[in-house]
């Protein structure tokens, strides 16, 4: 299978975009489960998704190691080449994985302020120019609506989409009208598509739930692998 | 004979200007194996003890690892002081294969840097359970909390504190130990007066909580503790017991702090060292049973059983050649008749010294577990020596091959005989530097692990053999390989005169990821005759020397001959193997090959307002950012760059970022070299070959 291919038939597309293939109506998404479902393996499927699209993207990675993020990529893309029969999958690797940049952050050191800053810094130095900004780790609990508010204009400035994780906990039982766990219950108004991974009762897959969607966004159920960690249309 | 309870053969590893070698120095100095202390780069001039070759001493680091022991409450310590830069890498590696336990050193400030993450990698390769040692705690800026969470998210070890400094900085006073829960002090002038006191009482909270993070950590490791903390206090011997456990199962990794240079802390260090790292018996050891098919002995530690001994070190200094042994079983004595595996031969053993940096001590006899130094003994780094009676080998050491070379002149006859001696010794003693004479050129050409490693052999050259040499370009070692598979089909004829020349060889070549190079013969029906398997298998061989693209060596090659022709009269073992160095031509030429170029795994550690322009430069030249990490002010930018494009990098940095920068970088992997600049080498060879 050739890299266009590839990208074509990725089934994690009809979550970044509307029928007729347009991003433009998403702004910012969300990505829920319980801690060890699957969340990271999902944002880095829907950054390969733009990497196989040769746009470029910033893996913002809070309270994770560099190494350890890496090795995420790595480990998907191989697994997709080999599912895919993927022709040239060297060269493809290099070539996408030029347009990767992985950002870490302490927890304590994240701010709005800073991405900014270096974001801003890398597009002026012409380092890159990404088209789509994941943001794994981000502390939603010690968020509030106004972080997540400003965080949601830097993305409009700068003109790409931003994928965030968030962790959802059992005992907490607090949702928002639209059936958004906690601790992102108080912020979903700021996200154009929510995802909440939910183990399907008897099945070994897990259903990407979709909360809310953004218009045009196709309503088709997808679920994850917990084998393989791969997001298909039918497990 | 020694208890090998109370032997520990330890390493002491970290980054660059870490203050390890300051560290030694104050082991030894409380040891009482010195009697004074210099300052690695003191007014006095005399330097640290550790680093006994002068250029060590003039850049203020340490290059070739020097050993030496010391004894501490009963316990003999041996050490090995290994250097910190990535260039020397293989020193590190030697010293962590024959120790059995280690101290990482971390600045208070500094943290865990690149190299930290490179020497964490290689204890975890060969197993080595670990201390971490938080130095400089008297810095402005030092902060151990952070870096045990750098211990924690950049290397993944299990530290857990069981120290807590009694203030920081100008106002460090000594250390609380968690285990007894007793503040502990260091008086008098070079801080050998120890003061244990009750806790300071803002403190108290702190290690009362630090203290269950300790025990809980612990307590993973022993039903006992577990149970004792359930039931009330439990006792100090039962802590210390379940922390051993966990760092012997590299499950754990206790961390002190100190200051060596203020000398605080260091006494603390050595109780760890022997109450936490693993005596000899404590580690597994593999030997491999050369007549049994390589079959693997453990060693047993005993004295008593047939001898093995690897020799890891070589130097040949002031006092003849030395070699660095470390005994696993058996005992060597000054007269014995020891065999080396490798060789065969036997060697008497004429001196047996336990060496203290650049001095040593005559022993007579050196027991199981031991670190000593033999004289006189020929041999190279890595071979094994036993007594004769079992043809053992201590499983090889991983060695990477070098990657960069240049060529260097001697500027007259008396260079050139001194230069001679100086590879000689050089090779020997270092595995990852090479050496030879380019055949088409004249030329000698050295090659290494890194622009640093080579500078350091040429001033070497210059100051301990007066061998002054013109040094050429540093030159990539680059690699032509295949990326299809091909068909070759080449008869070899030669008929002037005299006996003919027959053979022909068919087959097919593919890319081959496992390894260099592998032969197959599919040979049926004895197209080729047998005798002259091994011929073609010779010339494709040959073959791999030289890439027909820019010339150099040839990698990941499979090939496979399935057909062939021969002549009763004309075939001979040079006519199969000109004809398999025709196919190669042939195959190679259709394979589409490449030039592979070594790519470097380079960190910047940069203030964070640099951050844009470094990346910008390391973009330019053709390198791919991984990513950034970010740390307080800093930023670590981590990028996979070409070698050939690191050259004169570090004069570039210092400028771009008014010398705020530090920058590491080791060998990554061989990638292919885009095609513009394939084209330029291919160029560039072809030129060199016309004149």
């Amino acid at each position: 299978m050739l890299k266009i291919e590839l990208s074509e038939k990725n089934p994690i597309r009809l979550l970044k975009s509307d029928a007729q293939g347009k991003t433009d109506a998403l702004r910012m998404g969300l990505v829920m489960a319980r801690a060890g479902l699957g969340k990271t393996a999902i944002l880095v499927q829907i950054a390969l998704d733009s990497l196989l699209n040769d746009k470029q993207v910033i893996h913002v990675s809070i309270g994770q190691s560099l190494d350890k993020t890496k090795l995420w990529y790595d480990d998907m893309f191989k697994d997709i080449a080999k599912a895919c029969n993927l022709e040239n999958v060297n060269e493809t690797y290099m070539e996408i994985m030029r347009n990767r940049m992985i950002m870490t952050f302490n927890e304590s050191d994240f701010s709005r302020a800073r991405l900014e800053e270096r974001l801003t810094d890398l597009i002026q130095q012409n380092v890159i120019k990404p088209s789509c900004i994941v943001v794994d780790g981000f502390d939603f609990a010690g968020a509030d609506h106004q972080m997540l508010a400003d965080l949601r204009e830097m993305m409009e400035s700068l003109g790409v989409q931003g994928w965030f994780s968030a962790t959802c906990h059992r005992d907490d039982e607090r949702v928002s009208k639209a059936g958004v766990p906690a601790p992102c219950h108080e912020v979903d108004d700021l996200f154009d598509i929510i995802v909440l991974l939910k183990p399907i009762s008897g099945k070994e897959c897990l259903s990407l739930n979709l909360l809310k969607a953004a218009s045009g966004v196709s309503g088709k159920q997808l679920q994850l692998d917990p084998g393989s960690l791969m997001v298909r249309e039918n497990c | 004979m020694k208890d090998l309870n109370k032997v520990r053969n330890i390493g002491i590893s970290a980054h660059i200007d870490s203050g390890k070698t300051t560290l030694t120095e104050r082991i030894l100095f409380y040891t009482q194996r010195i009697h004074a202390i210099h300052e690695v780069r003191g007014k006095d001039g005399v330097g640290a003890k550790m680093d006994s070759m002068e250029l060590e001493k003039e850049r203020g680091i340490t290059i070739a690892s020097a050993a030496t022991y010391c004894d501490w409450k009963g316990h003999a310590i041996n050490i090995i002081d290994t250097p910190g830069h990535v260039d020397f890498t293989i020193e590190v590696e030697r010293a962590l294969r024959v120790l059995d336990g280690a101290v990482l050193i971390l600045c208070s400030v500094g943290g865990v840097q690149s190299q930290s993450i490179t020497v964490n990698r290689q204890m975890t390769r060969y197993r080595v359970p670990r201390l971490a040692f938080i130095n400089k705690c008297d810095r402005t800026g030092a902060n151990p909390e952070k870096i045990i969470g750098q211990l924690r998210d950049k290397l993944s070890l299990n530290a857990v504190a069981i120290q807590v400094p009694i203030g920081l900085e100008a106002e460090m006073e000594g250390v609380v130990d968690l285990v007894k829960m007793k503040a502990v002090y260091f008086e008098g002038p070079n801080g050998d007066t120890i003061r244990e006191a009750d806790i300071p009482a803002n403190l108290k909270d702190e290690c009362d909580a630090k203290r269950e993070e300790l025990l809980d950590a612990a307590s993973m490791f022993s039903d006992d503790l577990m149970e004792a903390i359930l039931e009330g206090e439990p006792t100090e011997e039962m802590i210390m017991d379940a922390i051993r456990k966990g760092t012997l199962a590299l499950e754990l990794t206790p961390v002190l702090v100190g200051t060596a240079y203020k000398n605080k802390g260091v006494q603390s260090l050595l109780d760890a060292v022997n109450n936490y790292l693993p005596c000899p018996t404590d580690v597994e050891n593999v030997a491999l049973d050369l007549d049994k098919n390589e079959e693997e002995h453990k060693v047993t530690n005993n004295g008593s059983d047939p001898l093995i001994a690897l020799a890891f070190k070589l130097e040949d200094g002031r006092y003849g050649q030395l070699t660095y042994v470390r005994t696993y079983q058996g005992t060597i004595k000054k007269g014995d008749a020891i065999v080396n595996t490798r060789t065969g031969k036997k060697v008497k053993v004429g001196r047996l010294v336990r060496m203290h940096s650049d001095e040593m001590e005559d022993i007579e006899e050196t027991g199981s577990g031991d670190i000593v130094a033999l004289f006189g003994v020929d041999c190279a780094s890595g071979d094994t020596f036993t007594d004769g009676k079992n043809n053992f080998s201590m499983s090889s050491m991983h060695i990477p091959e070098p990657v960069i070379s240049l060529s260097i002149t001697p500027v007259d006859n008396k260079a050139q005989v001194n230069m001679s001696k100086a590879l000689n010794r050089f090779t020997k003693e270092d595995p990852t530097f090479k050496t030879f004479v380019d055949a088409e050129t004249n030329e000698t050409i050295i090659s290494g692990m890194g622009e640093l490693h080579l500078e350091v052999y040429i001033e070497r050259m210059k100051r301990e053999y007066a061998a002054e040499v013109e040094v050429g370009a540093p030159q990539v070692a680059y690699r032509e390989t295949i990326t299809q598979r091909a068909e070759f089909n080449y008869s070899h004829k030669k008929q002037t005169g005299g006996s003919g020349q027959f053979g022909r060889v068919a087959g097919y070549m593919e890319p081959f990821e496992d390894g260099d190079y592998e032969f197959v013969d599919s040979i049926v029906g004895g197209s080729i005759p047998r005798e002259f398997i091994s011929s073609c298998d010779k010339g494709f061989q040959k073959s791999l020397a030289k890439g027909s693209q820019i010339g150099s060596p040839v990698t990941g090659v499979r090939c496979v001959i399935n057909d062939g022709a021969a002549h009763a009269v004309d075939s001979s073992d040079v006519a199969f193997q000109l004809a398999a160095v025709g196919a190669f031509k042939e195959g190679f030429a259709k394979a589409k090959p490449v030039i592979l170029e070594p790519i470097m795994k380079v960190a910047v550690e940069v203030p964070t307002e640099f951050q844009g322009a470094v990346m910008g430069s390391l973009n330019q030249r053709r390198g791919m950012i991984v990513g950034t990490s970010e740390e307080d002010n800093y930023t670590v930018v981590e990028a996979e760059v070409p070698l050939s494009e690191m050259f004169g990098y570090s004069t570039d940095l210092r400028s771009q970022t008014q010398g705020k920068a530090e920058f590491t970088m080791e060998f990554a992997t061989y990638r292919q070299v885009p095609k513009s600049v394939a084209e330029e080498l291919v160029a560039k060879a072809q030129k060199k070959d016309k004149k």
